[in-house]
C-alpha cells in the first residue's frame, strides 16, 4: 500500500478493482464512504460480482473475470487517444511507457468490450470520469492477484496510475489492500521462499551480512544447507508444498528438491486448507512422515487428513497472550500488548519455535543477536552482563537494526509503544502527530529512516523532502538500460534535494560526490558498502542530510525485461470460458523449477476445450463474517448463526436451467475432476453465466463429513465444503500463488 | 434544561451489511440462539442502483405502540425515551409484536409446540426494571451500558459509523452535517419517521 486508508479520504476518484472493502475491510471502508461524503469523491467498482463495494459506488462495470488487463488497456486506450496522460511525470519517472502506449492502442473499446464484457459506453464513462477526477487512488487484493497472470494485473494497476500521474500523491497511490491482522509484517519478516528478511535476496552478500547481524559464522550457516548452492535457490510456497511431498506419484508434477521429497510438515497460525487443490493438499498431508499443527483452534488440516499416526496438535497462544509489534496494510507498526497470560497448556508462537531451536540443538545461535547490542560504529558485540533477553523487544531492537531495505532503523520499541498509547494525538486522515509526536506519522510507516524520522505516510512523493517523508522510485535494476537512462529526470527530485533529479542508490564510492563535500577519514570509517549494509546508519545520515532517498532516485519501470512479459499482457486463464480467445491470447509455456516445481501452463489450456463440459464461470471470495480459512470465525456461535452453511451464489436463470432450487442442495464439479456439495442460494449479484463460492468452510470433502475427527469438544458450530476443493490447478507465473478467481464448473442438482 | 430523548439512526448511506451491530449485541448480552435483538436487512440485493441495507432493531418510538397494546402493562418509558419492559411481567401474548412496524420484539420458543417465553427486544443497552448492573438484571436484560456511561454495543462497534445513537440532538447534529456535505442528499434511514414523528 503506497498510501494509507486515511488517505483516501484525500481522493476525488476511488479505482475499486480485484477487491470487495465493504465486506473485506468494512472499518477501512468507512475512508471510502467519507470521501464521497465529504470529497465528493467518486467511486468506480470493477468487479465480475454486484458487491456490498458496488451497491456503495458510483459507477461498476461487471467484468469478466481474468480480464483486467484488457480493461486497463482499455482505459489506457482512451486515456493515451484523447491525450489525458501525465507527459511531464511519463518523461520524467516512467521508463518504457512507449511499449505500454503500443499495446493499448490494439485493446480498442470494441476489442475490450469483446473480451471483458464490458460495454463500450461503460469503459468510456468510467475511464473519463477516472482521468477527470485527480487525484484517483486505485485499490486491489486477491481479485488481481490470483490469476495466472496475477503479477501482470499488479503491474498494469500502477502503470495506469502512472500514466495520469496519480502515483507518489496525497489521495493517488496503489492501496493494495492486505487481508487480515499483520500480513504486512509477516511479509516484511520474510515469510516469503525466496527472499531473506526485509527483501534482502538470496545472494551471497546479504546471507554474509545476515551472517554478521545473527552474530553467527557464514559458515556455520552454510553448513545448514546440502551444499551452498541451496542458498540462492527459493524454496516451496504455500501455494504447491504438497507437490514436494507427492512427487514420483503417477500424473504429479517433477520438483527439483536435492534428489528428495518433502517429509515433514510444521504449520503455525495458517489455514492451509484453504488455498487451492484442496484434494491435492489432503494427499500431501497423508503423505508426508510427520505433520505438526500449532494453532489456538483446532486447524483443519488435522480434520482433513486420513493419517492415524505422526500427528501433532499443539494449542499455540491468540494475540491476546502474547506481545510486540504488528504491521498494518499502510506499512506502520503498533503495539500489541498482551492482556492475560496463555492460557492452559498454549503457548505464543515464539516459545514453540524456541523450543523446537533447543531440541534442534540450535537455540544459542538462534537467539543470540537479541544478546547483543550495536555500537556506534556499526558493529556488534555482546551485551556485557546480559543474562536474558527480553522478549519481544530485543527482538523488535533486532529487526530494527538489521531490516534496512525498507528502512525499520526508526522502529524501536520505544518509539512504537508511544504512537500506540498516544494513537489519539494523530490526524485521523494524514496520520500527522500532534504535540511531542509532531513531525512523525502514526506508526512510522516504513521507511523510517532513522529514529529520528518521523516515517513516510505516501511512498513516492516528491512534493515533501526526505526528511518529512518524501522519496522518489528506488534505483534496483541499474544505471541504464539499452541506452536509455534509468535515473528519473531533471526537477524530480524530491524537495531540498542536493541533486536535482535522478542518482543512483547511496554507496561509499558515490556518497561524497552527491552530497558534494568531501569526507573525513573518520566519517568514512563509519560508511558500510552501501545503504542498505551500513549499520552504523552513517550513509543515511548523510543522505538524508542532503535531502537525498538513500536507495536513490529512478524512473519506474513500466517494461521489465526479466519478466516473461515485459509488459502486462493478456492470456487467457488455463481453463478459459473464451476457447476462441485462447488462441490470441495463450497461457505460458510450461515453467521448470518454479519454486521447485514443474508448474503447467500450456499443457493444461490446450488440452481441450473445457467449455463443452464445464460451461460456467466460478470465482472464489471472502464473507463478511468470516476470514481466511474461517477456524476461528466458525466458533462464535453468533457468526455461525448468520452464516450456518456452505452456500453457492447461483443466479435463479441458471439455477432454474439445472433443476436448482433455492435452498437445496446442488453439487459443483471442477474440471479436475473434484467435486463440493452445497446450498444453493439465488443470488442477482452474479450474472446467469457464472457461480461464487465462499472459501471459508472446512469439514466436509467432496460430500464425505470429515468431522469426526474433530478431538471431543473441538468441532465448530459450522462445517461445510471448501470452496477450493473445486478450485483446478493454476498458478502465477511469478508469484505462483494459486489461480483462484477465474475457473470453469458444471453444477447439478444433488 | 429539558430531558434528552434518545433516538437511534440508521445511516443507509454508510450501511454495508457487516452484522458487525447484531453480532456485537448478541455477544454482548449473550442471547440465546434465535434471537435477534438487532438485525441487518438488505433489500434489492444483486440490483444496481437499488439495493439497500439497514440496521434494525426497537426504535425505541414516540408514544411506542407496544406499550399502548400490552394487556397486562408490562412496558415502561424512561424519562430519556428509551422503551423498556419487565419480564416477570410479560405473558408473551404477542400482541406487541402485531403492535410493532418494526418487528422488533422476539419469543423465545420453549418446549415442543413452540409455546412462547417472555418477550425480549433491544434496551438500548439500558438494562430493565431490576437493580441496576445486578446478576439478575444482566441474566434476563443483558448489560446496562448506559448506567455505566457507555454507548450502546450495536452503535460502538459499527464499521463505518452508520448507525447513530444518542439523544436526539446529538443524532441530528451528525446527519445534519453528513447530508450538507453531501449536497442535502442522502437523509435516509428506514422508520426514522414513523419511529419518531418528527418529535
Amino acid at each position: 500500500m503506497t498510501n494509507s486508508f486515511g488517505d483516501i479520504q484525500n481522493a476525488k476518484s476511488i479505482f475499486i478493482i480485484g477487491c470487495n472493502p465493504a465486506v473485506n475491510h468494512p472499518v477501512g471502508f468507512g475512508h471510502i464512504l467519507k470521501a464521497k461524503e465529504r470529497n465528493n469523491a467518486k467511486i468506480i467498482v470493477i468487479d465480475p460480482r454486484f458487491t456490498k463495494s458496488a451497491a456503495k459506488a458510483d459507477y461498476f462495470a461487471q467484468i469478466r473475470p481474468g480480464t483486467d488487463i484488457p480493461f486497463v488497456y482499455g482505459m489506457l486506450h482512451i486515456i493515451f487517444k484523447n491525450g489525458w496522460e501525465d507527459k511531464k511525470y511519463i518523461e520524467d519517472r516512467v521508463y518504457g511507457m512507449d511499449e505500454i502506449r503500443a499495446e493499448a492502442a490494439k485493446w480498442t473499446p470494441q476489442v475490450v468490450a469483446d473480451v471483458t464484457g464490458v460495454s463500450a459506453e461503460t469503459l468510456m464513462e468510467i475511464t473519463t470520469v477516472y482521468a477527470k477526477n485527480s487525484p484517483g487512488t486505485l485499490l486491489w487484493a486477491m481479485g488481481l492477484t490470483q490469476h495466472t497472470i496475477g503479477t501482470g494485473n499488479t503491474r498494469i494497476a500502477p502503470i495506469l496510475q502512472m500514466a495520469l500521474g496519480y502515483m507518489g500523491k496525497a489521495g493517488g497511490g496503489t492501496n493494495i489492500l492486505r487481508g487480515h491482522d499483520n500480513v504486512q509484517g509477516a511479509t516484511d519478516m520474510g515469510c516469503l521462499s525466496d527472499t531473506l528478511p526485509g527483501y534482502y535476496g538470496l545472494v551471497e552478500g546479504s546471507w554474509k551480512y545476515y551472517a554478521r547481524m545473527w552474530g553467527v559464522e557464514y559458515d556455520y550457516i552454510k553448513s545448514q544447507f546440502k551444499d551452498a548452492s541451496w542458498m540462492g535457490k527459493p524454496g516451496f510456497t504455500l501455494a504447491r508444498w504438497w507437490a514436494g511431498v507427492l512427487a514420483g506419484k503417477p500424473g504429479e508434477d517433477a520438483i527439483e528438491n536435492a534428489g528428495t521429497n518433502l517429509k515433514a510438515l510444521v504449520v503455525m497460525g495458517c489455514g492451509i486448507t484453504s488455498t487451492s487443490q484442496n484434494l491435492k493438499i489432503q494427499q500431501g498431508l497423508d503423505n508426508l512422515e510427520l505433520l505438526v499443527i500449532a494453532d489456538p483452534f483446532v486447524n483443519e488440516a488435522a480434520i482433513l487428513t486420513n493419517r492415524k499416526d505422526n500427528l501433532f496438535i499443539l494449542p499455540s497462544a491468540t494475540q491476546f497472550e502474547s506481545s510486540g509489534t504488528v504491521s498494518a496494510t499502510n506499512r506502520s507498526a503498533q503495539w500489541r500488548y498482551k492482556v492475560v497470560e496463555p492460557l492452559y497448556e498454549s503457548k505464543a508462537d515464539q516459545d514453540i519455535m524456541f523450543e523446537l531451536a533447543k531440541r534442534l540443538g540450535f537455540y544459542e545461535e538462534y537467539t543470540r543477536s537479541m544478546m547483543m547490542r550495536l555500537k556506534s560504529d556499526g558493529h556488534l558485540e555482546m551485551t556485557p552482563d546480559k543474562k536474558t533477553f527480553q522478549w519481544p523487544e530485543d527482538a523488535t531492537i533486532e529487526i530494527s537494526r538489521t531490516l534496512r531495505t525498507i528502512g525499520m532503523m526508526g522502529w524501536t520499541p520505544e518509539r512504537i509503544k508511544k504512537h500506540t498509547d498516544n494513537w489519539h494525538m494523530f490526524d485521523e486522515i494524514t496520520g500527522a502527530g500532534k504535540g511531542d509526536m509532531k513531525g512523525e506519522y502514526y506508526g512510522l510507516p516504513w521507511p523510517c529512516w532513522s529514529v529520528k524520522h518521523g516515517g513516510t505516510p505516501n511512498l513516492y512523493n516528491v512534493d515533501v523532502p526526505v526528511s518529512e517523508g518524501g522519496m522518489g522510485f528506488r534505483n534496483n535494476f541499474g544505471l541504464e538500460k539499452d541506452g536509455v537512462s534509468l535515473l528519473s529526470g531533471k526537477g524530480s527530485a524530491p524537495i531540498g534535494s542536493k541533486v536535482d533529479g535522478g542518482y543512483p542508490e547511496i554507496t561509499k564510492e558515490n556518497i561524497e560526490k552527491l552530497i558534494g563535500r568531501t569526507l573525513s577519514a573518520a566519517e568514512k570509517d563509519l560508511c558500510g558498502a552501501n545503504w542498505k549494509t551500513c549499520t552504523s546508519g552513517k550513509l543515511v545520515d548523510l543522505a538524508l542530510e542532503a535531502g537525498l532517498t538513500p536507495y536513490g532516485n529512478a524512473k519506474a519501470r513500466a517494461v521489465v525485461w526479466n519478466f516473461p512479459d515485459r509488459i502486462p499482457l493478456h492470456r487467457e486463464p488455463l481453463y478459459s470460458p473464451r476457447p476462441d480467445l485462447v488462441e490470441k491470447y495463450p497461457t505460458y509455456a510450461d515453467k521448470a523449477n518454479h519454486f521447485r516445481v514443474t508448474t503447467k501452463y500450456a499443457t493444461i489450456q490446450k488440452e481441450k476445450d473445457y467449455t463443452k463440459e464445464f460451461p460456467i464461470v466460478m470465482t472464489t471470495g471472502r464473507l463478511v463474517t468470516m476470514m481466511g480459512a474461517g477456524l476461528e470465525n466458525r466458533a462464535s456461535k453468533y457468526i455461525c448463526a448468520l452464516t450456518p452453511e456452505m452456500f453457492c451464489d447461483i443466479h435463479p436463470e441458471l439455477a432454474q436451467k439445472n433443476g436448482i432450487k433455492n435452498g437445496h442442495m446442488m453439487w459443483v464439479h471442477s474440471p479436475a475432476g473434484t467435486k463440493i456439495k452445497v446450498k444453493a442460494k439465488y443470488s442477482y449479484t452474479v450474472l446467469p453465466g457464472m457461480v461464487f463460492l465462499p472459501f471459508h468452510f472446512g469439514g466436509f470433502m467432496q460430500g464425505v463429513d470429515m468431522t469426526g475427527n474433530f478431538p471431543a469438544g473441538t468441532k465448530p458450530y459450522a462445517s461445510g465444503e471448501c470452496a477450493n476443493t473445486v478450485v483446478s490447478y493454476g498458478y502465477d507465473i511469478i508469484t505462483q500463488i494459486p489461480a483462484s478467481k477465474a475457473g470453469l464448473c458444471r453444477v447439478e442438482k444433488a | 434544561m429539558e430531558n434528552a430523548r434518545m433516538k437511534f439512526y440508521c445511516d443507509e448511506s454508510r450501511c454495508i451489511e457487516c452484522d458487525g451491530c447484531s453480532i456485537a449485541c448478541a455477544e454482548a448480552h449473550e442471547l440465546p440462539a434465535g434471537i435477534a435483538r438487532r438485525k441487518v436487512i438488505t433489500i434489492h440485493e444483486g440490483i444496481p442502483g437499488k439495493e439497500v441495507s439497514t440496521s434494525i432493531a426497537c426504535m425505541h418510538c414516540t408514544d411506542a405502540p407496544c406499550e399502548q397494546v400490552c394487556p397486562v402493562d408490562c412496558f415502561y418509558i424512561r424519562e430519556d425515551g428509551v422503551v423498556l419492559h419487565d419480564k416477570e411481567k410479560c405473558i408473551g401474548c404477542g400482541y406487541c409484536l402485531y403492535a410493532c412496524p418494526f418487528g422488533a420484539p422476539q419469543f423465545p420458543r420453549e418446549g415442543i409446540f413452540g409455546s412462547k417465553g417472555a418477550m425480549d427486544k433491544c434496551t438500548m443497552c439500558a438494562g430493565g426494571p431490576l437493580a441496576t448492573n445486578s446478576h439478575h438484571e444482566f441474566e434476563l436484560y443483558g448489560q446496562n451500558r448506559i448506567a455505566e456511561g457507555k454507548v450502546p454495543v450495536c452503535a460502538a462497534m459499527c464499521s463505518t459509523k452508520a448507525l447513530l445513537v444518542g439523544d436526539a440532538e446529538s443524532v441530528s447534529n451528525v446527519i445534519r452535517a453528513r447530508v450538507a456535505a453531501r449536497g442535502g442528499k442522502g437523509f435516509n434511514s428506514y422508520g426514522w419517521d414513523k419511529a419518531y414523528k418528527n418529535q
